[in-house]
Order: structure tokens, then C-alpha cells, then sequence
């Protein structure tokens, strides 16, 4: 079982902060359009206190799943397919056939460059695991991983992909 | 090149002008100042406008439009501004649909829509072609997918050497008058409930207190009486989304057929629109038995055989149902002479996934009188623990949810089950699997819980239906896991194997033929 390279949760936690914030804020703005400009008469003193705990709480909450997220991934490229391991409350096995590869991406966003990290995505015909995945991967590993899947792909050479 | 049938810019701008008029109609009137003299024709222009715009449209998408059948494609090119050449392999093609709405019919026309496994919305559409020249394609293109398809065995093989068979039809199902007054009278059309309103609100001239009859009210003091009134109004409206439903569900099977020729099903229905189509039995994904419930109670059950052709969002075409009603053994008869499982001895998932529904249905029930005794505070309402009654409901729904659900590892399929009021159970071959899910929820690893799904390319299931057996044991959950996709390798060995070997044995007759592997 492989894991994902510890710095993936630099990104992780990035974006938990920033959604975070982006909730955060919504909720906070709209406690205090509410409670300033009267439009809701005698709204509770405790609006924007309340409003400000929960979205702090709901942003804890993101970082601790953004921090575990990192200690249940796994995947691992085995004989005949690749096996993934994820999901902090619904935690997911996943079995891609190589059989049923059909293209094999490797992508890197902004965050994921400066982190100098990359994510391999493998697409299926499927329609429920259509795309998987495998972000927190070095460059190199990702480089190497899409061309062992594709060349497992090519090598399994299925009868019917889909 | 072929071009459609001239008549179809007739029907295309008749179907268009009704559509543009009506929103340059619309457009008109919101455009034009109310109640003048001059809203009138302002009007009528915008909609002779909208006209005009759409015939001129449909003349040049007529005079764009070509097609061809060649050996191995289907080429059409097409498009008035942004043009557009496409070519299909015969042999991806999924599905072709013959489409007759109510006016095409009525000039002899019919609309042919061919489906791939590709694609967000269906590859190609002929609209319109003559009904003659719709069946000539029909039968070739299937003809073409089965000259270039690989075949299975030697039976198969032979039989598409010889072209007396090609038409050979066998009836399977045909649906009997009394299966049909069933579904329509049990079937509820979820479009039904807006056209009835909408019907209801015509017959009433648009006041819906004309509905009320007068004396039925009179004697009730007032509170009362608009209750009274209310309920009527509900019950009227129910009638007439039922006998809406009714009309639509009679339209829509009105004839349904069922037949076999060589390895195709094909199927056709309706009363006013006539809808045909194909579907390749090689490309069978998944075939799906639904029992719904007034259905179950009298022993009918319907079938449906997924492709992987239609996309996302094209609604109830997602699946052709193969067979609407029928008696439950004729739908299993059905269901094994296209994939031939064996018996299904399902097995459930265990005690404590009840316990689990039961404790599920139980905080339902708390929520409901929780809302209830805040909806109390802060309204007159009172009685507001009533719902607590539900309690003696619960270890009777937790039962039967356990009870209709099931998963069996066959040899050759895998089959889950799962649903009380919609009972549905999926066969799936091995050799189609795509991926095979794990997962387990918070709640399901409380008790060692987990749910196994077997995506297939199916174009049903992306509406959140695949084939997945709930709350099984969680370790017998890894060892389906491994053991479908075991099976799924070994399924594929063993086809190359017989693939490889009738290869062997057409080799003369078709020594030029592709060695790589039919896709989708």
C-alpha cells in the first residue's frame, strides 16, 4: 500500500482555510447585515457571536477532516487493477480494473505547483467512478504512475471497455 | 449522399413555428403596452416573424442535411451555420430509436436517432426520414454492426452468413389488454399531476371556486366550510392527475411488442406517437426487474434492459423497458433467454443491518415530533406528539427494508436486490463490470456494515441506481469485492478464449478481420 506524499495536506488544509473562510464569511455578513440595518427587528444579541462560533467551529471541523483525509489514503497499483483507499466518514475501496482504463490524466493546479505536487486522474466508463483521483503525488511519481497505468492498460487489452 | 424527405421541412417548421411563435408570442405581449388597439398587431407580427425566421431555417437545415451508409460508418454531414461532418463505426452504434411523434405520423414520416456509448445527447438524428426509408436503415445498420461485430460462437456466426435468417422474427412479448388497463390505472406519471392542474383549471374557467358545489359548503360554518372546500379541491385535483396519468401510461404501451430478430431485440409501442427501436443483445450492460408495489401484490413485475447508449438527462429514455408488465415469471423467462442466469438464491444482508433501519426510522420519527413540538410553540397548533404513533410502524418498515434486500455472487452474474415499494433487482455479467465500490459509512462501521457496488457503463445508473448490495458484513464485503473482480478477469479470459476460437474457425471466410477488440 502506497500513501500519499505528507505534503498533500499542505494542500488539503490550504483549501479547507479558504472554503472555511469563504463559508465563514457568508455566515458572519449575513448575522451582521441582519442585525445592523434592522431588517430583522429584535434579532438575539447573540447573532454575530453565534454566527462567528459556528463558522469557526464548521472550519475546525474541515481542517481535523483535511488532516485525517491524509491518513486513510492509500492506493495501491496491484496485478490487475488499481486499488484505492479513502473517505474520512464514508470511507471508499475502489478496484479499477486495468482492463477498463480508458485515458489516464495527470494535472497539477496552482496550489499543487507551488506544493510541487501533481494528481494522476484514471477515467473509466463507468457512471459511478467514471474518474478516480490519486492527488499528493510528486511529478515524477505521477509521471511514472500514468505510464505504468497506461501501459497495464494496454497491456491487459480488454475485449469491451465498456 | 442521401438527403431527409422534403416533406420533413413541412413537419420540422410546423414543430418549430409552434415552439419560436410561442415565444415570440410571448415576447409580443410583454413587449407591446396593454389593452391598445396596436397590441394586436404587434403581436401577430412578432409570431408570423418568429414564423418566418423558422421556415427559412428548416429550408436551409433540409438543404444541408446528408447522409450515408457505407460499409463499415455512418456518415452525416449536417449544420446550416456551423457545419458539422461526423462518421460512426456501424459497430459502436448502441441503440437506433425510430420516433413517430403525433405529426410526422400523420405525414408518413419517422424520426431515426442513433445512439453510441459516446457523447453527452444522442450522435445522430435523422428528422425526417419516410417510414420505408427508417426501416431500410434500421435493418441495414444493425446488419453492418453484425457483418463487423466479432461473434461469440459458431452458431451466431453462421447465422449471420446466411441472410434468410436476417428477418426472422420471434414474438416475445406482446402486451395483453388487461396488463395494459393495470399499468395505466396503477402507474402515477409525474407529469400527470401538472396536466391535470392544468386541465382542471381550463374546465373550471380558470376559477377554481366554480369547482366548489355550493351546497356541499353551505351548511358549514365558515372554517369549516373552507376546509371542506379545500379537501374537495384536493380530491378533484388527484381524480384528474390520475386519469391523466391513466390516459398517458395507455398512450404510451398502447401495443407494445417485444421480438427477437437474430441477436437484436426490437420493440415498439404507442397509440398516437409510434416509438421503435433496437437493442443490441451484445450490448446488454445490465438488465434491471422492477416490482412496484400494487404490481408485486398481483404478481407483475416489469424489465429493463440497460445500454450503455443514452446519456445523462434524456430522461425516461434512459432505458427502454423491455417488457412494462407482465406476470413475474414471464419477465424472469424473459430476462434469462437474454442473459441465461440461474436460479437466484439471494442471500440477506445481516440482522443488524434491521437494527440499523430501525433506529433510522426511529429518528425519523423523533424529527417528526420534534418539529411538531417547535411548530407548537410557536403556533396553536396542538396534538403535536400525534406522529409519536409512527413508533409502532417502525420495526415493521425496518423488516421489511431487510427483508427485499439480497445480493448473490453467481457464476456467471452478480445480482443485488433492493427497494420495498420500487423492488428492483439488477443482473449483471461479470464482463461488464467497470469498477467495483466499497464503501462504508460512519453509520455502517458502527455495525461492520458495508455497501459493495458494481459499476457498469450503463447509462440508467448515473441516475443513482447501480447495482449495489446494501449493508452487507463488512469483511464478506472485501471478499465480494476481490471475488467479482477475480470473476471479472476470468470472464474476459474465457471470451478471448471462444472469441479467439471462433476466429479460428471463420478464418477463411473473414481473414481480414480486425484482431483488436470491439470497444463499448
Amino acid at each position: 500500500m502506497e500513501r500519499l506524499n505528507p505534503r498533500v495536506r499542505v494542500v488539503w488544509l490550504f483549501l479547507a482555510v479558504f472554503r472555511a473562510g469563504i463559508v465563514g464569511g457568508f455566515l458572519v455578513g449575513a448575522a451582521l447585515v441582519l442585525s445592523e440595518t434592522g431588517l430583522w427587528a429584535n434579532s438575539p444579541d447573540l447573532l454575530v457571536p453565534g454566527a462567528i462560533g459556528l463558522a469557526v467551529a464548521l472550519g475546525l471541523v474541515r481542517i481535523v477532516v483535511a488532516w485525517r483525509r491524509y491518513a486513510v489514503w492509500r492506493f495501491e497499483v496491484q496485478d490487475d487493477g488499481l486499488y484505492i483507499e479513502r473517505g474520512v466518514f464514508t470511507r471508499i475501496k475502489t478496484v479499477v480494473p486495468y482492463v477498463r482504463v480508458q485515458h489516464v490524466d495527470s494535472r497539477r493546479s496552482p496550489i499543487e505547483r507551488t506544493t510541487g505536487l501533481a494528481t494522476v486522474v484514471v477515467y473509466t466508463a463507468g457512471s459511478r467512478s467514471a474518474d478516480v483521483a490519486i492527488p499528493g503525488l510528486t511529478p515524477e511519481r505521477a509521471e511514472r504512475l500514468r505510464e505504468d497505468l497506461r501501459r497495464l492498460a494496454i497491456e491487459s487489452e480488454g475485449e469491451d471497455a465498456v | 449522399m442521401r438527403k431527409l424527405h422534403p416533406l420533413s421541412i413541412a413537419v420540422r417548421s410546423i414543430s418549430r413555428s409552434v415552439n419560436v411563435g410561442l415565444l415570440f408570442f410571448i415576447a409580443g405581449v410583454f413587449a407591446s403596452p396593454g389593452g391598445a388597439g396596436g397590441t394586436l398587431v404587434s403581436v401577430g407580427g412578432m409570431v408570423l416573424l418568429g414564423i418566418v425566421v423558422a421556415v427559412v431555417y428548416e429550408v436551409a437545415y433540409y438543404e444541408r442535411f446528408r447522409y450515408e451508409l457505407t460499409g463499415d460508418t455512418f456518415d452525416v454531414a449536417s449544420g446550416v451555420l456551423a457545419r458539422r461532418d461526423r462518421e460512426v463505426p456501424l459497430r459502436r452504434i448502441q441503440n437506433v430509436d425510430v420516433r413517430q411523434p403525433v405529426l410526422s405520423r400523420l405525414f408518413g414520416l419517422a424520426a431515426v436517432h442513433i445512439e453510441t456509448a459516446g457523447g453527452g445527447q444522442t450522435e445522430v438524428s435523422l428528422q425526417y426520414v419516410d417510414e420505408e426509408e427508417a426501416r431500410r436503415l434500421r435493418r441495414q445498420l444493425r446488419r453492418g454492426a453484425r457483418a463487423e461485430g466479432d461473434e461469440d460462437d459458431e452458431s451466431v456466426a453462421s447465422e449471420t452468413d446466411d441472410p434468410s435468417d436476417e428477418d426472422e422474427e420471434e414474438l416475445l412479448f406482446e402486451i395483453q389488454p388487461r396488463e395494459l388497463a393495470i399499468l395505466s390505472v396503477f402507474t402515477i406519471d409525474p407529469g400527470a399531476s401538472l396536466l391535470g392542474g392544468i386541465a382542471l383549471s381550463f374546465l373550471s374557467g380558470f376559477d377554481p371556486t366554480t369547482l366548489i358545489p355550493a351546497d356541499l359548503v353551505d351548511g358549514l360554518p365558515g372554517a369549516e366550510g373552507g376546509l371542506v372546500a379545500l379537501a374537495w379541491l384536493v380530491v378533484l385535483f388527484l381524480l384528474a392527475a390520475w386519469v391523466v396519468s391513466a390516459v398517458l401510461t395507455f398512450n404510451r404501451y398502447y401495443g407494445f411488442r417485444l421480438t427477437r430478430v437474430g441477436d437484436e431485440l426490437y420493440y415498439e409501442r404507442g397509440l398516437v406517437q409510434r416509438y421503435s427501436g433496437t437493442i443490441p443483445l451484445e450490448k446488454v450492460q445490465t438488465l434491471t426487474i422492477t416490482e412496484r408495489v400494487p404490481f408485486r401484490w398481483f404478481g407483475y413485475g416489469a424489465l429493463a434492459v440497460e445500454t450503455a447508449g443514452y446519456a445523462p438527462g434524456q430522461g425516461s429514455r434512459g432505458t427502454e423497458s423491455a417488457i412494462p408488465l407482465a406476470g413475474y415469471d414471464r419477465v424472469v423467462g424473459l430476462a434469462r433467454s437474454i442473459e441465461p442466469f440461474g436460479e437466484v438464491d439471494l442471500e440477506a444482508p445481516p440482522k443488524r443491518a434491521r437494527e440499523r433501519y430501525g433506529v433510522r426510522y426511529l429518528l425519523v420519527v423523533g424529527a417528526l415530533v420534534g418539529a411538531g413540538y417547535l411548530l407548537a410553540t410557536a403556533t396553536a397548533l396542538e396534538r403535536w406528539y400525534l406522529p409519536a404513533a409512527l413508533v409502532v410502524l417502525v420495526p415493521v418498515a425496518a423488516h421489511l427494508k431487510w427483508r427485499n434486500r439480497g445480493h448473490q455472487l453467481g457464476d456467471r452474474y452478480v445480482f443485488t436486490r433492493t427497494g420495498f415499494w420500487n423492488r428492483t433487482t439488477k443482473v449483471v455479467p461479470y464482463y461488464r463490470v467497470q469498477a467495483v465500490v466499497h464503501t462504508q459509512s460512519i453509520f455502517q462501521r458502527r455495525r461492520r456494515l458495508a455497501s459493495v457496488t458494481a459499476d457498469t457503463a450503463s447509462s440508467a445508473s448515473l441516475l443513482g441506481r447501480a447495482a449495489t448490495a446494501y449493508d452487507v458484513d463488512a469483511e464478506r464485503g472485501l471478499e465480494m469485492q476481490l471475488e467479482i473482480e477475480e470473476r471479472l478477469q476470468e470472464r474476459l479470459r474465457a471470451r478471448k478464449r471462444e472469441r479467439t476460437v471462433g476466429q479460428w474457425f471463420q478464418h477463411d471466410l473473414s481473414s481480414d478481420e480486425p484482431t483488436g477488440d470491439d470497444s463499448v
